[in-house]
């Protein structure tokens, strides 16, 4: 019997920029960017640029979907799943399917009002009753890698067998409370961000929900996407400063890498987060595992940085970019400004090639990286 | 003079959580990063926070924070300079 | 695998392997006497919100006789179960941003992610392996035992500090956690069944 394996079936993304994978796949090789300043914005003093939903807009199209009485984080996550069901054709109610939802903060905004907070684990069983789900979902918060975690534990999931289709859905909505918090730690820059740029000055905040539906198969056909391993691992370190040496992010890189030669790699889709110390500390990273050649892109200039969502965003950005033979290019990046040799680009480039990592770094010290091939000829 | 030493001490040890620890313990000249009272990264960012809460200073990076906060001894003749509440 | 030891904590008692472990005070002091008397010289743990002092010092009760145990290793995961994660002290760091006293405190605001206390038993212990927060509405033992089960389906792990970690407020904290190994002579099989007779909650 042949080893099982497990494919990605379909997408969405639910972002600022558009309501579908395609949509928001096309703003990211035409250049167009989710960023904006802010002023005033959540009665936060300071300014700062993020890539945030017209609640308005979200709430009735919503409504025009039959989707109402959900906060703006369970509707966004409720947009996300329905469409990457229907597209994967899936029973979203069977037994046999489960739900794992990512997501940092969840509704924390309601913490300010008078209303009850909503914990991530209440959204995230409402949001599973809404498509009739009855085994209870499992909600991953592992900081900025939450995401890449859940498709990491998805994967897993589906190799031991304790179900045959996962939904893997992450969602961030921006807040007072997540705006000030990092403006107080000093990460956030007031201008779009500038991954890998030696001006770089901070990250910019970003909000979106994105749906990866993923299967067991036995055998991955022409043109399907395979989730080849993936792993977590910690710095063991500091719980808001990375590792100095990239310990926990060369780590998972070093668990992925055997599966894959650097030859065939498109690109690393990297944190990127135009913090000085995350870039400076993954240009160390890549530089140990190897990868120093291999192109490397981040997408925080487009979508910010969605948190939550964005190790399947991202993700589901870096299929399609494969699919089109595309590595897209790094918006904001200008100048390199880290201390290793990083092969980043602020245009688009052409490849031929099928497969790439998703890498990610969070506080707490968790690192996650994950190899994706695209099955067919190589 | 001594009794801004006196008060600033005690905000820091408030401020940083430092467990079990009191004013004569710190020592006015002692670097308070390093080997000093081995404070970090976070403890930079909320002595930003606390020269703006109570004495009305805007220190706008960890950089510049941290040349002010070589010792209580300079820290305490910053605000005395530059102070506004 | 097997459940080598496991620990509960309450705001009025603290069990190990199902013995009370002694301890005097209640609440919170609970858990700073239970720092002094077994973890004793890491003053970090005062910088700590409650979950993360809870993970850490049921933690510590865990692993403390463990020969090597501040030997760096990979091959340990830390996986915690929550229902509200640092609902408390999300709450704290509310308080920093209200109208009219906006001083945002970066210390509380870190807290506030649901990981930070894996990432402090990694950093107190020097786990360099899988650290992943999870959260379920309910402590469900036949969800945590899959959840942890495909969570060993890892080729650098064989043992994981796991168990359910909740924290509203200092007079309600609960932790039930265990160090479960995948190959380990003696111990209690990791399954449902062990799960509700060490834990009367559960039955």
């Amino acid at each position: 019997m042949s080893k099982p394996r497990v494919i990605a079936l379909s997408g969405n993304i639910v972002s600022p920029l558009g309501l579908t994978a395609r949509e928001n796949f096309l703003a990211v090789v035409e250049g167009r960017s989710g960023v904006a300043p802010h002023r005033e914005t959540f009665g936060i003093p300071e300014p700062f640029a993020a890539s945030l939903f017209d609640r308005k807009a979200v709430f009735s199209e919503a409504a025009s979907q039959g989707v109402s009485g959900y906060n703006l984080f369970e509707t966004i996550l409720i947009l996300s799943i329905r469409d990457a069901v229907q597209r994967a054709g899936i029973d979203p109610a069977s037994s046999r399917v489960a739900f794992v939802i990512s997501s940092i903060k969840g509704n924390v905004e309601a913490l300010s009002e008078e209303e009850e907070r909503v914990p991530v684990s209440v959204s995230a069983d409402r949001v599973a009753a809404f498509f009739g789900q009855p085994n209870p979902p499992l909600v991953v918060s592992n900081a900025c890698i939450s995401g890449l975690t859940a498709l990491i534990h998805a994967r897993r999931m589906l190799l031991c067998g304790q179900c045959d289709q996962v939904v893997v859905a992450g969602a961030e909505v921006q807040s007072r409370f997540i705006v000030s918090g990092f403006q107080s730690l000093k990460a956030l820059s007031p201008e779009p961000c500038k991954p890998f740029d030696a001006a770089r000055k901070g990250l910019n905040l970003g909000e979106a929900a994105a749906t990866m539906i993923l299967s067991r198969t036995d055998a991955v056909a022409a043109g399907q996407w395979e989730l080849v391993d993936g792993a977590t691992r910690n710095d063991a370190n500091h719980i808001s400063g990375p590792s100095r040496t990239g310990e926990g992010s060369y780590n998972a890189l070093r668990y992925v890498l055997p599966a894959c030669t650097v030859e065939e790699l498109a690109f690393v889709n990297v944190h990127g987060t135009s913090t000085p110390y995350n870039d400076e500390m993954e240009s160390i990273a890549l530089n140990r595992a190897g990868l120093s050649q291999v192109p490397v892109n981040a997408l925080k200039g487009v979508f910010g940085h969605t948190m939550g969502a964005a190790g399947i965003l991202e993700s589901l950005v870096s299929m399609q970019a494969v699919d089109a033979g595309v590595v897209p290019g790094t918006m904001g990046f200008e100048e390199l400004g880290v201390s290793c040799p990083v092969n980043v680009s602020r245009e688009n480039r052409p490849t031929d090639k099928r497969a790439f990592i998703k890498l990610l770094s969070g506080f707490g010290g968790c690192n996650a990286a994950m190899l994706f091939r695209k099955g067919g000829a190589r | 003079m001594e009794e801004l030493i006196k008060n600033l001490k005690l905000q820091i040890i408030e401020a940083l959580n430092l467990e079990g620890m009191t004013p004569d313990q710190i020592d006015d000249n002692a670097p308070l990063f390093g080997d000093g009272l081995g404070l970090d990264s976070i403890d930079v960012l909320e002595l930003i926070v606390l020269m703006e809460k109570n004495y009305g200073i805007r220190l706008t990076s960890p950089a510049e924070g941290k040349q002010v906060f070589q010792s209580v001894a300079v820290m305490a003749d910053y605000i005395a300079k530059n102070r506004k509440k | 695998m097997k459940i080598v030891r496991y620990v509960s904590i309450r705001p009025d008692a603290a069990w190990l392997n199902g013995v009370p472990v002694p301890v005097e005070s209640k609440g919170l002091a609970l858990l700073t006497d239970l720092y002094r008397l077994h973890v004793k010289d890491y003053p970090k743990f005062f910088k700590m919100d409650l979950l993360s002092k809870l993970g850490v010092v049921a933690t510590e009760l865990l692993v403390e006789d463990e020969p090597g145990r501040f030997d760096p290793r990979e091959d340990r995961a830390v996986l915690l179960f929550s229902r509200t994660g640092p609902l408390c002290n999300d709450r704290n760091y509310q308080h920093t941003i209200a109208e009219g006293e906006y001083f945002p405190s970066p210390a509380l605001f870190v807290y506030t992610l649901a990981n930070i206390v894996t990432g402090e038993i990694a950093i107190r212990n020097k786990y360099a392996g899988d650290t992943t927060a999870y959260e379920l509405s309910s402590f469900s033992p036949e969800h945590f035992v899959a959840a942890v089960r495909a969570a060993f389906d890892d080729r650098i792990t064989t043992s994981a500090i796991c168990g359910w970690a909740e924290a509203p407020d200092p007079d309600h904290f609960e932790a039930f956690m265990m160090l479960v190994q995948q190959d380990a002579p003696d111990g209690l099989p990791f399954c449902e069944e062990t799960l509700r007779q060490i834990n009367p909650n559960l039955r």
